[in-house]
């Protein structure tokens, strides 16, 4: 049983083996004279400055859960659309409501963030 | 066929409409009606009670629920007497944790969002309640997550508290960790046997073409999930720290309702997994693909062993208990690894009594952190004299958990016992009854603080007339089933059967 699996360990070893060997191969082989713009973070572009705790707006981030929960619903209903002639021609109207109660579980999630105050952001 | 899957599904699922409906109606109820918090308490508690009538309702039905397609007779999910007593216990012990919540300090500031709090709580109860009647693995692991992902938040639930957010990323941490493992085992089983549903895998696994080697590590994969949910050793490391620091009516669920949720789980795995029939003695009798009863017995020994002993240790009270739920975890674990009708009794008998014990515990806990604001040992000192109906209902809860006679922790051990020795397992039962010698030491230790040591300061410790009413309510069946406990029994063994054996 455990023979079929030795094309696997084989990869897993090839790779291990390659990755390394990259690695060391161009320190070993490469030539190596560092400077100092050469060990800057950008060789070539704008000198970095500043740390990397940027604060972010917190809009940008209601706007993007936002857009998920709508990305989600266009995911879901949009194959259901495609298909919903030959569903209602089989199951009839039941076809129809389990895409409208989750539309409907949905919408009472955004009603919540609309009502809680989740879109006063000035 | 619509009109059957209605049928269906208002037959059998009457509790998880209820409280799938219940998320809706507090959601919205909350937004209608805001800073209303007795509203909402009231509500919630009116959906619970009507979910618990309902599932006491179905006792006895049983039934395959979301049949796979034509020609196919196993179901998405399994109503059946073992997952209605789960069900009623987890429900249970839902409507406790709403009495904790309206009692409880930690959440009288007016940062304490009661709508969100129950429909994470309710989110919470149907993961456990699909849980324990899920018959397939996709149907498992997502009603798993459904109950993680709110409980992660509710371990969080006091806004602004250190302590509280801690526990919150400990808990989302290990639990995104094991949840990934259990998923990547479910991956292996399905690749092994080709189909999701437990039922349908049982009749896979009987052939013996099947490659042991890697149904044994899907299985293990799969048992880091269980393990975690019912926090066994060695998947417990999370348990102290998210005890400590949750909201104490959330660490009081997640040491009843979700754990037994978890051991729903696990007997449903094993049951419909791997035994081909219940023999006539009672017991299960194996495939030869997997040792389940070494396998139990070693985690449940480790369990309760290490929880047993890294308790002696604790002076904060939570983690004790916290500590105190591992080792419990074990003995149930331990009822389990028998492996047979008698064994699934015992763990019937016991959560029912763990459920009242460790839910008065923690209450009595919570009602002396109410006024001093923590639970270290300390704050009990001299509680005897202080508060005698308090400190009397909390010796009866920790006496209980140790399982001394008369009280009910000692019917859930003998039945345990009882079951231990019927199956031959005289090692197991032993090491089982020395644990409990060395959890006594540190129950007793909180019975010695409150009536031997002398207060360091003269703060009263003042209870309600309505907290000491629930605390005796909670007594009251403790000491009952004690004593009478043939009723309680009868009771259970109604409920031991599942679906198919």
């Amino acid at each position: 049983m455990i023979q079929n699996y030795i094309p696997i360990f084989f990869v897993i070893a090839v790779a291990a083996i390659f990755g390394v060997a990259v690695i060391f191969s161009s320190k070993l082989f490469g030539p190596q004279r560092p400077d100092k713009i050469k060990e800057s973070p950008y060789e070539s572009g704008k000198k970095p400055f500043g740390n990397t705790k940027e604060r972010v707006s917190i809009k940008y981030y209601l706007v993007a859960m936002l857009f998920i929960i709508f990305d989600i619903e266009v995911i879901f209903v949009y194959p259901w659309a495609v298909q919903f002639k030959s569903l209602w021609a089989e199951f009839g109207i039941f076809a129809f409501l389990p895409m409208f109660v989750f539309l409907i579980v949905l919408e009472i999630g955004f009603l919540y963030i609309y009502m809680k105050g989740g879109l006063k952001w000035d | 066929m619509g009109n059957i899957i209605i049928n269906d599904l208002w037959s059998f699922l009457k509790p998880e409409i209820f409280i799938a409906g219940g998320i809706f109606i507090i959601l919205l109820a909350d937004l209608v009606i805001r800073d209303n918090r007795k509203a909402i308490h009231f509500t919630a508690l009116i959906i619970l009670i009507a979910a618990f009538a309902s599932a006491l309702l179905q006792m006895g039905t049983e039934s395959f629920i979301f049949y796979l397609g034509k020609g196919n007779n196993h179901g998405l999910l399994a109503v059946d007497p073992m997952s209605t007593f789960i069900k009623l216990i987890t429900i249970f012990s839902t409507i406790l944790i709403v009495i904790f919540t309206i009692t409880s300090e930690e959440f009288k500031g007016s940062k304490f969002k009661s709508g969100e709090f129950y429909t994470l709580l309710f989110g919470m109860l149907l993961g456990m309640l699909l849980l324990s009647s899920g018959a397939d693995l996709i149907i498992i692991y997502v009603s798993l997550e459904l109950l993680s992902l709110s409980s992660y938040v509710l371990a969080g639930f006091i806004a602004g508290s250190n302590r509280s957010s801690e526990a919150s990323l400990k808990y989302v941490i290990y639990g995104a960790t094991s949840s990934g493992i259990m998923l990547f085992g479910i991956s292996i089983l399905y690749g092994l046997t080709g189909t999701t549903n437990l039922y349908a895998i049982h009749t896979i696994l009987v052939s013996p073409h099947v490659n042991y080697l890697t149904l044994g590590l899907s299985i293990l994969m799969i048992f880091i999930g269980i393990g975690f949910k019912i926090s066994a050793v060695p998947f417990h490391f999370w348990t102290p720290d998210v005890y400590e620091g949750s909201p104490l009516p959330v660490t009081a669920y997640l040491s009843v309702a979700s754990k037994a949720a978890g051991f729903a789980l696990l007997i449903r795995f094993i049951k419909v997994g791997f035994i081909s029939s219940v023999g006539t003695n009672g017991f299960w009798n194996f495939y030869e693909n997997f040792d389940w009863q070494l396998f139990l017995i070693i985690l449940s020994i480790a369990s309760m062993t290490v929880g047993n002993l890294t308790a002696l240790w604790q002076n904060n009270v939570k983690r004790m208990l916290a500590y105190s739920s591992i080792a419990h975890a074990g003995y149930m674990l331990l009822a389990i690894a028998v492996l047979s009708e008698k064994g699934m009794l015992a763990f019937l008998v016991y959560i029912a009594i763990y459920m009242f014990m460790n839910l008065g515990a923690f209450y009595a806990v919570m009602l002396v952190a109410n006024k001093k604001g923590n639970e270290e040992i300390s704050s009990f000192a001299g509680l005897g004299y202080k508060n005698p109906y308090l400190a009397f209902g909390l010796s009866i809860f920790l006496i209980s958990l140790t399982g001394i006679p008369p009280t009910g922790g000692f019917i859930g051990k003998l039945y345990l016992f009882i079951a231990l020795l019927d199956g031959d397992m005289y090692w197991p039962a032993l090491i089982a009854l020395l644990n409990t010698v060395i959890s006594l030491y540190y129950y007793v230790r909180i019975i010695k603080e409150m009536y031997l040591t002398k207060a360091l300061d003269d703060t009263t410790i003042e209870t309600s007339k309505t907290e000491l009413t629930f605390m005796f309510a909670l007594v009251a069946p403790i000491l009952v089933f004690g004593i009478y406990f043939t009723p309680l029994v009868n009771f259970c063994t109604n409920f031991v059967r599942i679906l198919g054996f």
